[in-house]
């Protein structure tokens, strides 16, 4: 076992603890918290992947801003554990069934194919995920997709004056 | 790509409109200049004249067929603004800003009539609903519009993750974002001839794609949104936008489909959908004592029906989803804006419409006949063509049995209301109805009438 | 191109348009000029055509437009004058024409906006007709022969607030209507067999080598009882005497003259399948010997003398199927032609007396009109004469060669059918002796009111007596030294025609025999009645007679009582236990579906994504599972 492989399953533990626990606990502010714990996990898995850009990017926007936001919501609402609305615990069951079939389904979706073991060799290229590589294609082939989604933002950014201006 | 750049460019100059003018009434004129230029660089487009010589890397492709219906979708938006521009003054200061959306949504509809890339599907889906996110929640105070929106914004964003877990994983099984590469890379795989992970994706697309169009047991948003939505969005909402999703499903799964059904049933799938959706939209309408709702779930309905294109995927199903657009956006456009006039809107609002506002009765049974189907209206045609596609195919011709079944359960929700203006005792009341709206409603009632009696006015413009 | 064509049933749509949409507005004399002159101008081109047509033979078939086009099917809108429609165009426009001036002065009385409707039908009949007769195909002749029977049910209903006339009126549709089945299931057959309906087109060697014998005598048995519906024959022929409920003048265009003829044209027309089909030929010679017969009983004991003269007509009818029945096509057309003649005479001389009698019916109330209206006598006792066949008068050409014709077919139709003209005779000189000799039998307000009616009336009873005269002229036999010009002028239509062949000799003695009884008969009949006429209500078989067999009786009970008593069970316990209560009950479960399928629209966000993820999952299942669902679908199915 490399360290690559350590790396990777530790990581992959961390991930899965931290987003358990994001649902798990009672108080909305330790949820955030876990979530940028599992941020964190992620972007370790992206630095593994060679995915350094991505990596990079993933804590900035969402660890960093998206969170921030997030924690800022949280506090000015005020929201505490009496808030939460009870569910129903049939539910909840219900819930558990349906999630846990859906995942067993993409579990058994992925070990079937085996098509993925080939594909995965593009991990010990270096250069993959560097900016230089990143932009090139992005700049080039994806120019369409990159500039169309501006409309995107742009429409989703009025969409935000509207409703927050005062009437 | 005349048609994706321009509505982006006269959605911010939509924006910019309003610094110049300050008379809400300008924007409604503004916007149809708009619409007509974008027809006109459409139309331009659709006969070889392209303004914009950009490489797009094979990511969007020009059809006929995505091109016709994008010059379908412009001028339905142009009937629309015609109609119920009034109604959109009456949401607020930010009139220009509502139109600058609509600009928006247009260009996610070019965008999915001309994808060839899954990412401009996502692409072409997001433009296309978040500014219907905020459309629907348009109408500040009103603590249902509120609702409404967050929860149209919450379920929209789990179709989109599953959209996009889809596309992940078809990316996974084919290694290409391209349409073409996913088709040739079907040859090889594990799963009696494509790859287990594409098929996964495929279901998921199928699902978030189910989502958009509202089919069954995916349009549990549509009522609540629908009803919620001030009714000028949902006029707007259940027609152009629905019919550019379809026309997005269709071209997701046209070749796909059709190529596998030897080894993997699509139909079977396709065909629970459209029973549940049928069975669900017609229904539930039944009992309904709301027209806006009503409608709603009608438009749940019809969307069953256009599924049987999807379902057949043949050139008559092409066809049929063309002139179900026409037909079904002309006669919802129409009813909403009559509803979006009305008082009260019940079914017992409109008793007695016929005496106090006979134009209104009138135009408003045509559309509601089309709705049903009825010949010598353009609903009659549209259906038909869809029937006629599923029997095409050859097989499951149960549906088609089941189709018609429904058809006439639909009948009895939309002479409801036909019952209630014309054999009701009541007096219901609608709102400043001026000659101009009224001499649109018969124009609307007048096409729809014609493409009823001559549907090839439409479908020979996909040829010619 | 022929324009001319178009023009004949142009001028009656035209006038009926105009008096049908202005009669409240135009006044009785420019009604009445332009109903018959619209008719006049028809008859002017007809004319015309019939001399084109007798010079330079068949015209060519004018398509004014196409009617039906689906796919490699095609029906025009076509005309077709050739010789045998072109002698029926004269017959309808020429006849029309009379009865119209004839309806002027007759119909003065009635208010101006029903003397209006009255000439508005009359041209949409005409017009029907001449649709019937000149449409190329048997689908034009259809539209011509719904058109008749619409016409004639508008007006034997003419005065409908009289609830027996719409009775009347209703029956004789229905009846029709009956027939019409037939005609119609004939065209699709037609249709599904050969491909086309053009009588070009049908009526090649090449299109009935398409048809087997069975084909063949289905379709003309079915054209046959489309032919019996109209031309009243057994069993369909109840509703004849009962259209006389209409105006006097309509019994006598429609119910005589013309559209009761339409059956004949359309056999005649396709003689080349019915030669074709010998048992259906023996059929309709059967049906029609019995037909004339049965009538011409009934006509022995009637009081009405518009009766009498339904019941000659029906039986004169027969006559002419026997002649189709025998191929004695030439000798069916020429009958038709002499008994428009004589027939339209007699009723427009019925309509005269009536007119004078203010409106009495009753031949027993009458007598001794003779030396009041002069010119009606006068008229009348040529259409008489005419009738029972005696020499030279028109009738007895006609019915002569029919007879030859049975003769020839078979001794015993030849037998029944003299017996059948000596009957004719009798009733035809019953009628004229009680009504017009002896005295006056009425009430002294009725004597005083007894006149001759107006030139209007009287003048084409005076043209139609002479062409009752001279009419038989066209066709006298090569026994009697004539060439039969009819005969060489239909050939080119009715060419499976066959000519009895008998000796002179033969044919002289079949001749003086049918003569000399007739003449007895109609001798017998004057003595007996000019001086005792029957007044009291007949008895023994008479009454049966006069009650006409009992043959209305005999529908109602064994068509018309069990057909209400089934839709009453079917109104009753079908449809309200059985139809109701399914269709409530699919309502119902409709609305309990609703109710149940509207609350899983809870509103809860949370509820409704659990529902699309278990929906998800249920279809991942199914997707992979799909080859067993199949295979377990198609186990249980």
């Amino acid at each position: 076992m490399g360290v690559t492989s350590i790396l990777f399953w530790s990581l992959s533990a961390l991930a899965l603890i931290s987003a358990i626990m994001v649902l798990a606990t009672k108080n909305p502010v330790h949820s955030v918290l876990w979530l940028i714990v599992v941020f964190f996990a992620i972007s370790g898995h992206y630095i593994l992947l060679n995915a350094q850009f991505l990596a990079i990017v993933n804590l900035i926007v969402y660890a960093g801003a998206i969170m921030v936001l997030f924690l800022f919501v949280i506090m000015l609402m005020n929201l505490n554990t009496a808030t939460e609305p009870k569910k129903n615990l049939w539910m909840k069951l219900a819930g558990i069934i349906s999630g846990g079939s859906l995942f067993l389904i993409l579990i058994s979706v992925v070990r079937s194919s085996v098509d993925m073991s080939q594909k995965s060799a593009l991990v010990k290229d270096g250069n993959i995920g560097l900016i230089d590589t990143l932009g090139k294609v992005l700049f080039n082939e994806y120019t369409i997709p990159f500039e169309i989604s501006s409309i995107l933002f742009l429409s989703a950014m009025v969409g935000a004056v509207v409703i927050g201006k005062k009437n | 790509m005349n048609a994706i750049i321009l509505s982006a460019v006269w959605g911010v100059i939509m924006m910019f409109s309003s610094i110049l003018f300050k008379n809400k009434g300008a924007f409604k004129y503004i916007a149809a200049i708009g619409l007509i230029v974008l027809t006109v660089a459409n139309i331009a487009n659709t006969y070889g004249c392209d303004f914009f010589n950009i490489n797009t890397h094979e990511m969007l492709r020009y059809t006929r067929f995505g091109l016709f219906f994008n010059t379908i979708a412009f001028l339905c938006t142009l009937i629309y603004v015609l109609l119920s521009g009034k109604e959109i003054e009456k949401h607020g200061n930010y009139v220009a800003e509502y139109y600058a959306l609509i600009f928006f949504v247009l260009c996610g509809v070019s965008i999915l009539t001309s994808f060839n890339n899954l990412l401009m599907l996502f692409l072409g889906i997001e433009i296309l609903s978040i500014p219907l996110y905020i459309l629907t929640g348009s109408d500040k105070r009103n603590l249902k519009g509120n609702e409404a929106a967050l929860k149209y914004f919450l379920m929209g964003s789990f179709s989109t993750g599953l959209m996009l877990m889809g596309i992940a994983l078809i990316y996974g099984g084919t290694g290409s974002f391209q349409i073409d590469v996913v088709r040739s890379a079907t040859l090889f795989g594990t799963f009696s001839g494509i790859s287990f992970l594409e098929v996964a994706g495929l279901l998921f697309m199928l699902v978030a794609m189910a989502f958009k169009v509202s089919a069954a047991p995916f349009h549990f948003w549509t009522p609540d949104v629908y009803d919620g939505a001030p009714t000028v969005f949902t006029s707007f909402m259940a027609t152009v936008v629905k019919a550019a999703a379809f026309i997005a499903f269709i071209k997701l799964f046209e070749v796909r489909i059709a190529d596998t059904s030897a080894v993997i049933n699509w139909g079977m799938l396709l065909s629970l959908l459209i029973i549940a959706t049928l069975l669900i939209g017609n229904i539930t309408a039944v009992f309904q004592q709301s027209v806006k709702r009503m409608l709603a779930y009608s438009s749940i309905a019809q969307a069953g029906f256009m599924l049987f294109a999807v379902f057949s995927l043949n050139d008559f199903a092409k066809e049929g989803l063309i002139l179900y657009a026409v037909a079904y956006s002309l006669a919802t456009i129409g009813s909403f804006a009559i509803l979006a006039k009305m008082k009260d809107i019940t079914f017992e609002g409109f008793n007695g419409l016929a005496k106090s506002h006979p134009v209104l009765a009138a135009t408003n049974t045509i559309f509601l006949l089309s709705l049903a189907g009825i010949p010598l209206t353009a609903g009659f045609f549209a259906k038909y063509y869809m029937l006629a596609s599923v029997v095409k195919t050859g097989h499951y011709l149960w549906l088609v049995i089941l189709g018609v079944l429904f058809a006439a359960v639909s009948v009895y929700y939309y002479f409801r209301v036909i019952q209630a203006m014309y054999f009701k005792e009541g007096d219901a009341q609608a709102e400043d109805v001026t000659p101009g709206f009224k001499i649109g409603l018969i124009i609307v009632a007048a096409l729809i009438i014609l493409v009823g009696i001559y549907p090839q006015v439409v479908l020979n413009w996909l040829y010619f | 191109m022929n324009n001319l064509v178009y023009l004949i049933p142009l001028f009656p749509l035209a006038g009926f348009l105009i008096n049908g949409l202005f009669r409240k507005s135009l006044n009785k004399p420019l009604i009445g000029i332009i109903g018959s002159g619209a008719i006049l101008a028809s008859f002017v081109v007809s004319l015309v055509l019939f001399f084109q047509v007798k010079s330079n033979g068949a015209l060519p078939v004018e398509a004014l437009f196409s009617f039906i086009n689906v796919h490699d099917f095609k029906i025009d809108f076509a005309f077709q004058v050739d010789q045998l429609s072109s002698i029926f165009l004269l017959i309808i426009t020429g006849i029309g024409f009379l009865i119209h001036v004839y309806s002027t002065s007759y119909m003065h009385d009635e208010p101006t906006e029903h003397f209006g409707r009255y000439f508005a039908y009359l041209n949409l009949f005409v017009f029907s007709m001449l649709l019937l007769v000149m449409g190329a195909n048997f689908v034009i002749m259809f539209i011509g022969w719904e058109g008749v029977g619409l016409c004639s049910y508008l007006l034997i209903g003419f005065w409908f607030k009289n609830n027996n006339y719409n009775y009347a009126a209703k029956k004789a549709f229905v009846m029709n209507r009956i027939g019409d089945l037939g005609f119609l299931l004939a065209v699709f057959w037609l249709l599904a067999k050969v491909g086309t309906v053009n009588y070009h087109d049908v009526f090649t060697a090449e299109s009935l080598a398409k048809l087997t014998p069975t084909d063949i005598t289905a379709i003309t048995l079915l054209l046959f009882v489309g032919a019996a519906g109209k031309s009243a024959q057994i069993p369909l022929y109840t509703w004849l005497p009962d259209a006389m409920a209409g105006p006097t003048p309509v019994s006598a265009l429609i119910h005589a003259a013309t559209m009761v003829t339409a059956g004949i044209y359309m056999i005649a027309r396709s003689n080349v399948l019915y030669s074709l089909a010998h048992v259906t030929q023996n059929v309709i010679a059967i049906i029609g010997i019995a037909t004339a017969l049965l009538a011409a009983t009934i006509a022995l004991k009637q009081n009405d003398i518009k009766k009498v003269l339904a019941y000659s007509t029906v039986s004169q009818l027969g006559y002419m199927f026997l002649g189709l029945g025998v191929g004695a096509y030439t000798g069916a057309v020429f009958h038709v032609m002499t008994h428009a003649f004589f027939k339209a005479l007699l009723f427009l001389g019925a309509g005269s007396v009536i007119h004078a009698a203010g409106g009495e019916q009753d031949i027993r109330k009458m007598g001794g009109l003779k030396k009041y209206m002069p010119y009606t006598h006068l008229t009348f006792l040529v259409g008489c004469i005419a009738i029972a066949g005696m020499p030279p008068f028109s009738g007895f050409f006609s019915k002569d060669e029919i007879l030859a014709a049975a003769y020839a077919r078979s001794p015993i139709l030849w037998g029944l059918g003299v017996l059948g003209a000596a009957m004719t005779a009798f009733y035809m000189f019953r009628l004229y002796a009680t009504t017009f000799l002896g005295s006056f039998r009425g009430t002294h307000d009725q004597e005083h009111h007894l006149h001759e009616s107006p030139a209007a009336m009287t003048i084409p009873l005076v043209v139609l007596a002479f062409l009752s005269v001279i009419g038989g002229a066209v066709g006298v036999p090569e026994a009697l030294h004539g060439h039969h010009e009819l005969h060489h002028f239909l050939s080119p239509v009715l060419t499976t025609e066959v000519a009895p062949e008998l000796g002179h000799s033969t044919e002289y003695g079949l001749m003086a025999v049918s003569v000399v009884l007739a003449l007895a008969a109609l001798l017998f009949a004057l003595n007996k009645f000019s001086k005792k006429p029957e007044l009291g209500e007949p008895t023994g078989f008479g009454k049966v007679l006069a009650n006409k067999w009992y043959i209305d009786e005999l529908y109602d009970a064994v068509i018309v009582n069990p057909l209400l008593k089934f839709a009453d069970f079917l109104k009753n316990v079908v449809e309200k236990s059985g139809i109701d209560g399914i269709v409530n009950g699919v309502g119902r479960f409709v609305q309990y579906l609703s109710r149940q399928l509207r609350l899983l629209q809870s509103g809860q966000v949370g509820n409704y994504i659990l529902f699309m993820v278990l929906s998800i999952v249920v279809l991942f299942l199914v997707f992979w599972n799909q080859a067993i669902i199949l295979q377990f679908l198609q186990k249980v199915f």
